[in-house]
């Protein structure tokens, strides 16, 4: 191999410019416009307006979200304070004698103190060491602790976004998950969360962004529903607030 | 190079199917399933129509300015960090794919569904040069063990029963599986795990890719996309060129729109937008993203009034379930990728080759059950004909069929013409009927009387009786009900009075 790596990729991207250009001449052509630069008016731009409107009170946002997130297979518990969802980490942790546990790296979750409160676990912060390979972390993980940035009720849905503090591995790899969600974070529609991302624009996404709407599953098999094929199996939503 | 076909016809394929008991059981109850999942789906989340009408249209306006959308994604993806590619078809694709994986040293690649992968037929590109293809899709996994290509584009290994499962997963795994769903599915992860952690690439389709960011969208619920999407260090992502909507917004139509007719589901267990690849500080995802944008027959769509509608295609396989010949034959029939009505036009537009694949445009009934299900209002049976006159115009019609109408044509034309041939059927079919109808499958029957049995000509025929028909109809009108004639007759008095007090004519008033 004469060229480097980097020399290669420069090579494959001088290629793809010029590719560029024939390719969106040659749609032009066939649409019959001359080239478009210029940013078209879009009428129908996201969901219809008499969905936008749409909300729902607090309540029916918990109601809706439990519904729905019970309905695929997930657990959901209601509690008021961080206090309580420590407890009831605490609690399953042992119930289920996880060995491995890993949590993103969040002042929420630092504030639990996790580690000093799971004395049969060992307990690893996502990233915090670099000469760890943090992905195969995870991968023996028995459960995955994080915090939802978002989450939708009528979908029963809960976003995940990526950093060097929150991996993506953690909502994937380990068996069990467990999800905190802040009441003030949860929305009734998919598109109250989707426009953020428009407003934040290109430049301010995380690398990942994830929506969890319950375990992993899989029908392939003879239309038997199969939990935890490749992600994790069992997910509890923990509603705080 | 897509559809490398194994019988000649669509017929020839259907026969092999419609004598697999299993896999016309299979069919049936599975595309049953999905079907009533999404209209329980639709029913309650309402106002479907207003739904679709709002997924067609952002379709089409992007598909319109696909120039400007397209432009303006690559150069976000490329601001992203992302390696993006051209390729005007399936060689192309095929040959950059291989150039990646050979400077990544690659030894094995783990794929989540893609029906692109398989327009490319890349696994056995890849295996060409000594790179192990696994795809982690469960459904895929199986039929990738078993050789064979998918039948259904959600449910790709329908016409697998759980004993054939085991027994091709025991033979991967060295020992007995049972025929347990959970057991096989336990397996499979089990042993895929090891692939996904020791795999150098990790490919994906695209689902959606979003051109005011670089985004790339998968939809998915096994969380394999995940997988390969965060694990491997290389990240190759084949995105048909016409995938892209324009913002997060309009993502939630199609969020909206896609689960739901797919699988009923309000959302897939899993809906990821990747944005480039892992950043400086993240401890994960792909430290180098390729996005591979392949053409492939799709531009050939562009500008041509009657088929460019198929690019608004967002593969949810609603068409598939609603088909009663789908249903019947399974999509293996098809002989080709995309199986069901959108396969069945989509097949012969991307290759421009409307000859060859003329049959498949004829196993439909032009029902318009596609159409009615499409979530992005796709006028997909308009299509079915529209592919079949272009076949006859280009020559490539049945010399049967054209003697055949020509005749009909004659015989219709002329009464007495088409009287003398009835005649001339009520005495010749004297020598094949039995118990009043025909089950001969001797000449021209035989296709028909494969399934069914034809019906007799009758004795006396409707344009026999005509003469009768007529004059009793005469005869009836004239006899009315002296009551409902002297009704109607005041009725008319009423009026001519009315009319002249100037009370207003025959106004509804």
């Amino acid at each position: 191999m004469a060229d480097t790596h980097k020399q290669w990729l420069e090579k494959l991207e001088a290629n793809s410019r010029t590719k560029q250009e024939q390719f969106m001449n040659d749609i032009a052509a066939k649409l019959r416009h001359p080239r478009m630069y210029e940013k078209p008016q879009h009428p129908f731009r996201g969901a219809p307006d008499f969905w936008n409107t749409f909300e729902w009170t607090e309540e029916e946002r918990i109601k809706g979200f439990t519904e729905n997130f019970l309905s695929v297979g997930g657990h959901v518990a209601r509690l008021q304070t961080m206090e309580d969802a420590k407890a009831y980490i605490v609690n399953k942790a042992e119930e289920m004698s996880a060995k491995y546990v890993v949590r993103q790296n969040e002042p929420e979750l630092a504030a639990l103190d996790l580690e000093g409160s799971l004395a049969e676990s060992q307990v690893s912060v996502w990233n915090t060491d670099a000469d760890q390979y943090w992905r195969a972390r995870a991968a023996e993980a028995d459960f995955g602790i994080v915090m939802a940035d978002h989450a939708v009720a009528y979908t029963g849905s809960v976003t995940v976004l990526s950093s060097p503090e929150k991996g993506r591995s953690v909502s994937l790899l380990p068996t069990v998950l467990i999800i905190i969600i802040p009441l003030e974070r949860l929305k009734t529609r998919l598109g109250e969360v989707l426009v953020t991302f428009d407003e934040a624009g290109r430049e301010k996404l995380p690398a990942g962004i994830h929506f969890i709407s319950g375990p992993s599953r899989s029908s392939d098999i003879e239309n038997d529903l199969t939990i935890g094929v490749h992600g994790p199996g069992i997910v509890y939503a923990l509603l705080v607030g | 190079m897509a559809g490398s076909k194994t019988e000649a016809t669509v017929k020839a394929r259907a026969d092999l199917a419609l004598n697999d008991e299993f896999l016309r059981k299979a069919v049936r109850f599975t595309t049953e399933r999905l079907r009533n999942g999404k209209k329980k789906a639709t029913d309650e989340h309402g106002n479907w129509e207003e739904w679709r009408e709002r997924g067609k249209q952002i379709r089409l306006h992007t598909i319109a300015h696909l120039d400007y959308y397209l432009n303006l994604f690559v150069n976000n993806a490329r601001a992203n960090g992302v390696h993006v590619h051209f390729a005007n078809n399936a060689e192309e694709a095929v040959g950059l794919t291989l150039d990646i994986a050979e400077h990544a040293n690659a030894k094995s690649v783990v794929k989540s569904k893609s029906m692109v992968s398989e327009e490319l037929h890349l696994n056995h590109a890849l295996e060409s040069i000594n790179v192990e293809a696994v795809e982690t899709d469960l459904g895929e996994y199986i039929i990738q063990l078993a050789g064979e290509m998918p039948s259904h584009i959600v449910i790709p290994a329908i016409h697998k029963n759980r004993y054939q499962i085991a027994d091709l997963l025991s033979k991967e795994a060295g020992y007995t599986l049972p025929p347990d769903t959970t057991a096989l599915a336990g397996f499979v992860r089990k042993k895929l795990r090891e692939k996904f952690l020791e795999a150098e690439i990790g490919m994906t389709g695209c689902n959606f890719a979003i051109a005011e960011t670089g985004s790339m969208v998968l939809f998915e619920n096994e969380g394999n996309a995940r997988m390969v999407s965060t694990v491997p260090k290389t990240q190759i992502t084949l995105m048909g060129m016409e995938r892209i909507i324009p913002s997060w917004s309009d993502l939630e139509v199609m969020a909206t729109l896609l689960p739901r007719s797919a699988t009923g589901q309000k959302l897939t267990m899993y809906m990821s937008g990747i944005t480039g690849p892992r950043r400086d500080k993240d401890a994960d995802g792909p430290d180098e993203m390729h996005i591979i944008i392949i053409d492939n027959g799709r531009s050939l769509q562009l500008g041509d009034p009657e088929f460019q509608e198929l690019l608004n295609c967002i593969r949810c396989g609603a068409c598939l379930n609603a088909c009663p010949v789908y249903r019947h034959i399974g999509g293996h029939a098809y002989g080709s990728t995309y199986s069901g009505p959108i396969g069945a036009v989509l097949t012969p537009s991307l290759n421009k080759n409307i000859a060859e694949w003329d049959d498949i445009a004829n196993a439909s009934s032009l029902c318009g059950a596609c159409y009615e299900a499409c979530p992005v209002k796709i006028p997909l049976h308009d299509m079915l004909v529209y592919l079949r006159r272009r076949k006859v115009e280009s020559g490539n019609g049945s010399k049967i069929e054209a003697i055949g109408m020509q005749g009909f044509a004659t015989v219709m034309g002329n009464s007495s013409r088409l009287g003398g041939v009835l005649r001339l059927g009520k005495l010749g079919q004297k020598l094949v009927v039995r118990s009043g109808v025909i089950k001969t499958k001797l000449g021209p029957l035989k296709g028909w009387n494969t399934y069914r049995v034809t019906p007799s000509l009758p004795k006396e025929s409707f344009r026999d009786r005509w003469d009768t028909l007529d004059q009793e109809l005469k005869q009836g009108l004239k006899q009315m009900e002296p009551s409902m004639q002297n009704r109607m007759e005041e009725l008319v008095r009423k009026r001519e009075q009315d009319e002249k007090q100037g009370k207003g004519g025959h106004g509804h008033g």
